[in-house]
């Protein structure tokens, strides 16, 4: 009896004990801030020279923990665009990764692949203020691996082609329209490639970096299914635009153009990311770059069976898997993505494009845009870029990707040197791709 | 003996256990950090199918559940060993623990399940109960097969970590936790061989026991047939019991007949001279006495049973008795019944009817009587009859035929007969009443 009570009492101290503690802690934790930590890295995503790095970041922070109260958002600053992969992965191995985080292109794949990234597709569907529509779809696309989405938007970049003003002027050629096609390229081309100071060696080119993977892309041609079982090598369209490209190179006879005979002037086009031409078509970095000769931007010439389609390039921002506080990452996630006023200062501070249409196709991204061009020039028309990003071309998502193309791009530009039959050539490499990817 | 080694390849397997599952998460802590402190964690990445939670921590979660899976086999071995809804409950908490163990270490080592399963085979009982649990924990070993589960699931796997190292010390690492892995299924077999063997001695024993119960069916089959030898002679002692019955109810009918007959002739050849009209109708009684006597008899033969009693109620075959007796002497017989119903069983009935008569047959043969009483009543649970003579009665009772007939008639009721000799002859009888069944 004496021992009955004594065990009841006992128990009773110890459960007493364990609520105290346990209220404790949760007392501790509620009052505690709760911090947030995001995974971005120093720089420009697009290699082009950035002195504002942090300032779009700082003023989201700001934004985020006035809205949040109790809420720190953390992030480490310094660390540059090379190291971010090595720093994210040694992150990722120990369990340690941020809550919101950076995804470079080429870790996406692997990083979807390896479940490093929150599913976002339930956040989407339960989260009333947010309409992925808003979104440009191919941006959108950018984060979807297998159907699913991994990641969202936060900057995008398409790319545009590269024409020698100056040139084409001294050839009597005037800048093509942001609607013309092969013909015209070819046309072009073979115009201004010539031998000008008669030493028998070519010194004015059409085409720099013209590849044939551009040639695809606006030829509406798929080079792999979305899950990344099949190929389509041997499509009519993939085997056209090979074809054209081999045309267009084969103008240079046995000539390779350089980064030099671009850089002097002496070459027509040349496909170029938009950060590229925002960065040095305006202040203060216009004057380090392209400085010898007049130059703009058109979109890249339509195939026979395509339009004026090019590919886009998409910096990604995704939610750590194990995240502990998922509601903050995804708003987090949402105010650098979906916020317009944030989105609004990429403009401002960055070199890419809004990934919201909203913004992009704005008055006052019009306005952003033109400040800092001279006077009698005018910035490429934001509607024209809109358009650009809207029917651009998003690089599929599955893991082989990154190895299939590097084998096509090295077995397709040695057929295009070697002369080979392009279409026997193509056949063969499409048995050997599509049994790459089964295996 | 058999027993306590049982216990120590648990011990060992508990050991052996433990050092997989450490070797498992420290072997993925330190390789991460190895990795990371050499810049080649993106590489690595690449190498990979999926990514650990948090490998130092890991460590800790492992450590801390095992040391609880320990304490849970401590108590069901120590503390509720004779307690075996406790034992089953230990056994699911282990299991559990397990489980989460198994997941934890994201299903890089399962060997952990063996453990359990001795538990499961030494603690459960009953055949289909065994069965199902074992079904069940086997099951859950080949479901958490990492390279079966990593068809549909992105599992990290310890092989990507030993990957990273160069050849030669892979083949050690390699080595050493197929070594673990191979180690605790051996432990797992010897302790089932261990275990068949212990229910070999059980078998053993079963036959013993049923040795004993065969043997103990023969001597119950010997003592059958006795019983049966035994019941023979029961049947052969009834038979001659019948016979004495047929010996007593030859003796009452004829002998009360013949009495009154001698009786009444005496009486004639006293009064023949005097008054021989009388006499013709005393003769005439006689013979009617005589009649009856011979109808009793032939009844007697034919079904044993008195014929009076037979025809008539108990009370009403006394009353004609007696109407028969009055008839051909000059002896005064007054019955008085003060029970009010008279429910007998027929041997009760009998039993009665002939201890009155033997009653009378003695007043009047031994005891020269003139006067006769009978009373019937009831004393607590028994029926008292009590026969009073006015006779000279007999200084000392002598066990003729009619005495010795009146106790065995009562005693075959569980009765008693007392015999008085004060004042005339008395004979008390009494019967016990039946339980359950009505007299009144």
């Amino acid at each position: 009896m004496n021992r009955e009570m004594k065990r009841k009492r006992t128990a009773g101290i110890a459960l007493l004990c364990a609520v105290l503690l346990s209220a404790g802690i949760y007392g501790c934790r509620s009052s505690r801030t709760t911090v947030l930590e995001v995974g971005i890295f120093a720089g420009s995503n697009w290699d082009v020279a950035n002195a504002n790095s942090y300032v779009i970041i700082d003023k989201a922070v700001e934004k985020f923990e006035s809205m949040h109260k109790n809420v720190k958002v953390h992030y480490y600053s310094g660390i540059r665009k090379e190291d971010y992969s090595e720093w994210f992965s040694r992150q990722l191995l120990r369990g340690q990764e941020p809550d919101v985080f950076m995804v470079l292109g080429e870790d996406f794949n692997q990083f979807a692949e390896i479940g490093a990234m929150k599913d976002l597709e339930s956040l989407m569907a339960s989260d009333p203020d947010f309409d992925s529509t808003c979104y440009y779809s191919t941006a959108l696309q950018a984060g979807q691996y297998e159907g699913r989405q991994y990641a969202l938007p936060y900057e995008t970049v398409p790319t545009l082609m590269f024409v020698n003003k100056s040139l084409l002027n001294r050839e009597g050629l005037s800048v093509p329209d942001n609607d013309w096609t092969w013909d015209d390229l070819y046309r072009i081309c073979s115009y201004v490639t010539k031998d000008k100071d008669g030493d028998g060696l070519l010194d004015q080119f059409g085409t720099y970096n013209y590849g044939w993977t551009e040639a695809v892309y606006s030829n509406d041609a798929k080079l792999f299914d979305e899950s990344g079982t099949e190929s389509y090598f041997n499509d009519e369209r993939v085997t056209e635009a090979v074809r054209f490209t081999k045309q267009i190179m084969d103008l240079n006879g046995m000539q390779k153009v350089s980064k030099d005979d671009f850089d002097s002037g002496n070459v027509a086009f040349m496909p170029l990311p938009f950060t590229e031409y925002r960065t040095y078509k305006t202040y203060p970095y216009k004057i380090k770059k392209y400085t010898k000769f007049q130059w703009d931007c058109i979109t890249l010439p339509a195939g026979t069976e395509g339009g004026n389609t090019s590919v886009i390039n998409t910096l990604l921002m995704g939610i750590s898997n194990h995240t502990k506080k998922e509601q903050l990452a995804w708003e987090f996630l949402k105010l650098l993505t979906y916020d317009e006023e944030i989105q609004m200062d990429l403009f401002r501070y960055s070199q890419g494009v809004s990934v919201l249409r909203e913004v992009t196709t704005s008055r006052e991204t019009e306005e952003i845009l033109q400040e800092d061009m001279e006077k009698n020039e005018k910035f490429i028309d934001n509607a024209l870029v809109s358009d650009v990003i809207e029917n651009g071309v998003v690089t599929p998502k599955f893991p082989k990707y990154a190895d299939a193309i590097t084998m096509a791009d090295n077995e397709i530009n040695r057929m295009i040197e070697d002369d080979d039959n392009v279409e026997n050539s193509l056949r063969i490499l499409q048995r050997q791709i599509s049994k790459y990817l089964r295996r | 003996m058999l027993k306590i080694k049982l216990r120590d390849v648990r011990a060992v397997m508990m050991a052996v256990n433990f050092i997989a599952v450490l070797f498992v998460s420290v072997f993925i802590a330190v390789t991460t950090e190895w990795i990371c402190s050499r810049y080649e964690a993106r590489d690595f990445l690449d190498t990979l199918h999926a990514i650990p939670v948090q490998p130092r921590m890991n460590v800790i979660v492992v450590a801390v559940l095992y040391l609880l899976l320990v304490v849970v086999f401590t108590a069901q071995e120590k503390v509720y060993k004779n307690r075996p809804g406790r034992i089953y409950l230990c056994l699911v908490l282990e299991f559990v623990i397990s489980a989460v163990i198994v997941v934890v270490m994201n299903f890089n080592y399962n060997g952990i399940f063996f453990l359990v399963f001795t538990g499961v085979i030494y603690y459960t009982k009953g055949e289909r109960g065994k069965y199902l649990v074992i079904c069940l924990a086997l099951i859950s070993f080949l479901l958490t097969d990492a390279e079966l589960l990593s068809i549909n699931y992105d599992l990290y796997s310890i092989n990507d970590y030993f990957n990273y190292y160069d050849a030669s010390v892979q083949q050690y690492l390699v080595g050493g936790y197929h070594l673990l892995i191979s180690l605790n299924i051996i432990l797992f077999i010897i302790y089932c061989i261990l275990m068949i063997q212990q229910q070999r001695g059980t078998i053993d024993e079963v036959n013993m026991l049923y040795e004993e119960i065969r043997k103990t069916n023969e001597d119950l089959e010997k003592a059958n047939s006795q019983l049966q030898e035994y019941a023979k002679i029961t049947e052969r002692m009834g038979k001659t019991k019948e016979r004495n019955r047929l010996a007593r109810e030859i003796h009452d009918t004829l002998g009360h007949t013949l009495t009154g007959i001698s009786v009444g002739i005496d009486a004639c050849i006293a009064t023949v001279e005097a008054a021989p009209k009388e006499t013709k109708t005393h003769l005439e009684r006689i013979s009617e006495v005589a009649r009856n006597g011979l109808l009793d008899i032939r009844r007697s033969v034919n079904e044993l049973k008195p014929d009076s009693l037979e025809r008539l109620s108990l009370e009403s075959a006394i009353t004609k008795m007696i109407t028969d007796m009055k008839s051909i002497t000059d002896m005064q017989i007054f019955f008085d019944c003060q029970i009010r119903q008279l429910k007998f069983d027929e041997d009760e009935e009998s039993a009665i009817y002939r201890v009155i008569q033997e009653s009378l047959t003695n007043a009047m043969r031994h005891g020269k009587a003139s006067r006769v009483r009978i009373i019937m009543e009831r004393q607590e649970d028994m029926v008292v009859v009590t026969i009073t003579d006015n006779g000279i009665g007999c200084s000392h009772i002598t066990n003729g035929f009619g005495t010795k007939h009146i106790m065995e008639r009562i005693g075959m009721l569980n009765g008693t007969v007392e015999f008085k000799s004060e004042n005339g002859f008395s004979v008390i009888a009494r019967i016990p009443i039946r339980w359950g069944e009505e007299y009144d």
